[in-house]
């Protein structure tokens, strides 16, 4: 049994009670501040009137050496907090429970995240306990703008959640929209964020993500000052954003903190690469089926000579090597860090070589393959680069039935199927489509801080002035301004 | 109303833009350059004209009628009986049209790219992808054009940039050598594409800033214009005199493209990207035949006759011409004056008889009053 009831006597005359769980109350805590003052109790000054009870405001105010107490009346209120790890503590003769904030269970310290590091940036990444993760956002934000709404979500679980938002930057109505989607949630009980994300999302059956997540306090903190709403878990350590669009899933956070030239240059080599992991298979396949002309004369002989021996046609063999390193990419994930390692040797070497040597792949395919590999890991959300990984394989397959013509087929197919989504009301493609000029500063290039100016327009359209214009640093600053000529003269 | 979405007047031009240029540059060149030889350029600007005043019209139809596309109120204008009767010319137009502009697409494809794929197989995957885009709406259309448009006329320019080395100024001259005749004749066929701006006619009651629509129009027809100008051009540059001999000159302009002899026989490319064009003309054109079937048959949604209109417009495109060569000669012969007359004839007429009717209609309310 790890409930611990503790019966004892408040100065040796009133009974109380103590009930905790092992291991989530703090037990030197409660033997300091609780159980020591109470049952030291008897001192001079009481004996006087030993017939009396002691009043509760007597033991609240003078002994209890607790800073959260709360006082609980209902059977089910004591038990939520037990559950949460507060010790109740109950006195004879007294309608009102006491729970006491003197909850500690183990936890994780803070540590980067591994699945979203950058090389400048904040190294901090939330933790699987909520208090943890909500500290974390009230040290970035200290306005009291910052709110946090807070509900329980699974049936047996009973999962605190957190809507966390900026009051005056976000559009009420979207509050009012997350909220009435999680309210909507009736589960035994959620384990992660993804559960939430699955309830929630607008297309259950999109491939794409539609809502953020992110385990760094930074990203959640840059989101909440953009308008958009962060949803916390107790026990996870991924907080989920919404509403995004297809661009802010393509982004990282070091795009802000890098020179905003370097970042630009890093953000179109992403958008191509981007292509590369979802076309560069289908196209190998499609050029090498239906067009060959393409290919300069002698690029064409020597794959044609690398292909001789190879029995399969390029649609088979594309895909055969794909499934191939699909599985690597898998095993590679799931597997120790030590035995990892033994497996990306096996699959470069062995695989690689042995399949061309073997006559089973041919060597420019293999190449295609890799680079379509690394093509997806420069995608920063694991769950985008996952989603255009799994869509190039009905895409080798329209290459090989169509050729080029199919995957632009295919291609019309997905931009169709991203254009219908939404994300809480928000356009999957904006700002491309609909088109938002002023918001292009942020997707095609990343324009400097001083320019950034406005936030992205999301729901509402007022309160869009983030910062002062014309802050573009200059010697001349400081300096007579309206003197500054132009052109020289 | 059928449709709930809304889109912005710049989605509109952008919609256009496509729904206008992306077959008109396949076959139009050739028959433009038949007639008007070296003043092939000269040729689209004449053409406009007919844009614009399609442009208008649509525009001031729609001033009429805000709330009512074009099959709404011929029913308006005419009474019950007449107006179906011509909203049923438009719809079976519309049919046809699209049937024909699906043929040229599939031939297009078939001719140069699949030649073993069949024509079906071609023209049917592209109804299919349409009629998902059709489904969504208009607002998906809208973003959809927003995406490819750009692309499409980032394609352009890159061709013609890249056909700068093989390009003789020469070829343009003498300007005008037969006076301005040659180039009012090639002006005929290209009109036929230019009233196809009519389509705003379906899209303007879900424009959101309506006073807009009419400037987002003309800007649209004059990109339409500077666009196929600025084609003929360059297929006039490239290939001079023999431009008409060719079934597609501008795709075979572009077969003239090669840097550094690594850069070259991207017409597969071009193709590629054209198709995407060639998508948004379909879509549009399929998302108005089937919106204005909805309204036509007073329906409540237009979303179930969708796949049924995709299957006879895949009729249609088989059934429109027997081969490529009777396409080409109903292109360059009679389309025009069918099109003139069913896009820009009747919404004329149509707009007549409403300022006539609301004029009447006034003095009566005066002399009553």
């Amino acid at each position: 049994m790890d409930v611990v009831f503790r019966p004892f006597k408040i100065g040796g005359k009133t009974k109380a009670a103590l009930i905790y769980i092992d291991g989530l109350a703090n037990i030197e805590e409660i033997d300091a501040s609780v159980l020591i003052p109470l049952m030291k109790e008897n001192n001079a000054k009481e004996n006087e009137n030993t017939d009396q009870l002691i009043p509760v405001y007597h033991i609240l105010e003078q002994k209890l050496t607790v800073s959260k107490v709360e006082k609980v009346q209902t059977i089910t209120a004591c038990i939520e907090h037990i559950s949460d790890g507060n010790p109740v503590l109950l006195i004879d003769q007294q309608s009102e429970g006491f729970a006491l904030g003197l909850s500690n269970w183990e936890k994780r310290s803070i540590e980067e995240p591994t699945g979203e590091s950058v090389i400048r940036g904040p190294r901090e990444g939330f933790t699987e306990s909520l208090g943890t993760n909500l500290s974390l956002l009230r040290r970035k934000i200290r306005s009291p703008q910052l709110k946090m709404k807070s509900m329980k979500i699974g049936e047996y679980t009973q999962t605190e959640v957190v809507i966390s938002y900026i009051e005056g930057i976000v559009d009420q109505a979207l509050i009012r929209e997350v909220e009435s989607r999680l309210n909507r949630i009736k589960v035994d009980g959620i384990l992660e964020t993804s559960y939430i994300e699955e309830f929630i999302e607008d297309n259950p059956y999109s491939p794409f993500p539609q809502v953020l997540d992110t385990e760094r306090p930074d990203i959640v903190v840059a989101s909440l000052l953009e308008g958009r709403v962060a949803i916390l878990q107790d026990g996870t350590p991924f907080a989920l954003i919404v509403p995004v669009s297809f661009y802010s899933l393509l982004q990282s956070s070091e795009d802000y903190y890098q020179r905003f030239l370097i970042s630009t240059v890093i953000r179109w080599l992403r958008y191509i690469f981007l292509l590369i992991s979802l076309l560069l298979p289908s196209l190998y396949v499609a050029i090498l089926t239906f067009h060959q002309e393409m290919i300069p004369t002698t690029l064409l002989i020597s794959i044609a000579a690398s292909r001789e021996m190879i029995p399969f046609p390029a649609l088979v063999e594309a895909l055969l090597m794909e499934v191939v390193f699909e599985a690597l990419r898998e095993a590679g994930l799931r597997l120790p860090k030590q035995a990892g390692a033994a497996v990306s040797i096996v699959g470069a070497l062995v695989i690689g070589q042995a399949a061309v040597q073997a006559g089973l792949a041919s060597s420019p395919l293999i190449m295609v393959v890799a680079l379509t590999g690394i093509a997806s890991f420069t995608i920063p959300r694991y769950t985008t680069g996952i989603a255009l990984r799994m869509l190039r394989f009905p895409m080798i397959l329209l290459a090989g039935t169509l050729g080029l013509l199919g995957i632009m087929l295919g291609l019309l197919m997905i931009l169709t199927h991203m254009a219908t989504l939404r994300s809480f009301g928000v356009p999957y493609l904006s700002p491309m489509a609909p088109m938002q000029v002023r918001e292009m500063k942020d997707v095609l290039i990343r324009a400097p801080w001083w320019k950034l100016n406005t936030r992205p327009r999301l729901t509402r359209t007022d309160n869009i002035q983030r910062q002062g214009s014309d802050q573009k640093p200059d010697p001349d600053y400081g300096n007579d301004k309206t003197s500054k000529g132009k052109g020289g003269s | 109303m059928i449709e709930k979405g809304k889109i912005s007047a710049m989605q509109m031009g952008i919609m256009m833009y496509p729904t206008i240029t992306a077959t008109a540059i396949l076959l139009v060149p050739a028959i433009t350059a038949r007639y008007a030889k070296q003043d092939m350029w000269l040729s689209p600007f004449w053409a406009s004209l007919i844009g614009f005043l399609t442009v208008y019209i649509a525009v001031q139809l729609h001033h009429l009628y805000p709330q009512k596309t074009l099959i709404e109120y011929s029913e308006d204008i005419l009474g019950k009986f007449l107006g179906k009767a011509v909203g049923f010319i438009f719809l079976f137009f519309y049919l046809h049209a699209n049937g024909i502009i699906i043929r040229e697409y599939g031939e297009f494809v078939v001719g140069n790219f699949l030649s073993h794929t069949p024509l079906v197989v071609v023209m049917g995957s592209m109804i299919l992808v349409c009629s998902f885009a059709v489904r969504s709406g208009v607002e998906v259309i809208g973003r959809l054009a927003e995406v490819i448009v750009p692309v499409v006329i980032i394609l352009i320019l890159a061709n013609i940039i890249l056909l700068i080395p093989d390009m003789k100024v020469e070829n343009m001259f003498p300007i005008m050598e037969k006076g301005i005749m040659p180039s009012l004749m090639g002006a005929i066929i290209p009109q036929g594409w230019f009233t196809e701006f009519l389509l705003i006619a379906f899209l303007l009651p879900y424009v959101d800033d309506r006073n807009k629509g009419k400037k987002w129009g003309m800007i649209s027809v004059t990109a339409v214009m500077l666009t196929l100008s600025l084609i003929n051009i360059a297929v006039l540059f490239v290939l001079g005199g023999i431009t008409s001999r060719f079934l597609y000159p501008a795709f075979s302009a572009v077969r003239y493209v090669s840097i550094a002899d690594f850069l070259e026989h991207i017409e597969a490319i071009v193709m590629a990207l054209w198709v995407a064009g060639v998508f948004v003309k379909i879509a549009v054109f399929y998302y108005a035949l089937v919106l204005g079937t909805a309204q036509w048959l007073n329906l409540s949604d237009y979303r179930p006759i969708t796949f049924p209109i995709g299957f006879l417009l895949l009729l249609f495109a088989v059934w429109s011409a027997p081969n490529l060569i009777e396409l080409i000669h109903f292109l360059g012969s009679s389309s025009p004056f069918y099109r003139i007359s069913i896009q820009t004839g009747i919404p004329l007429i149509l707009l007549f008889i409403a300022k006539w009717r609301r004029k009447t209609n006034n003095q009566k309310l005066t002399q009553q009053g």
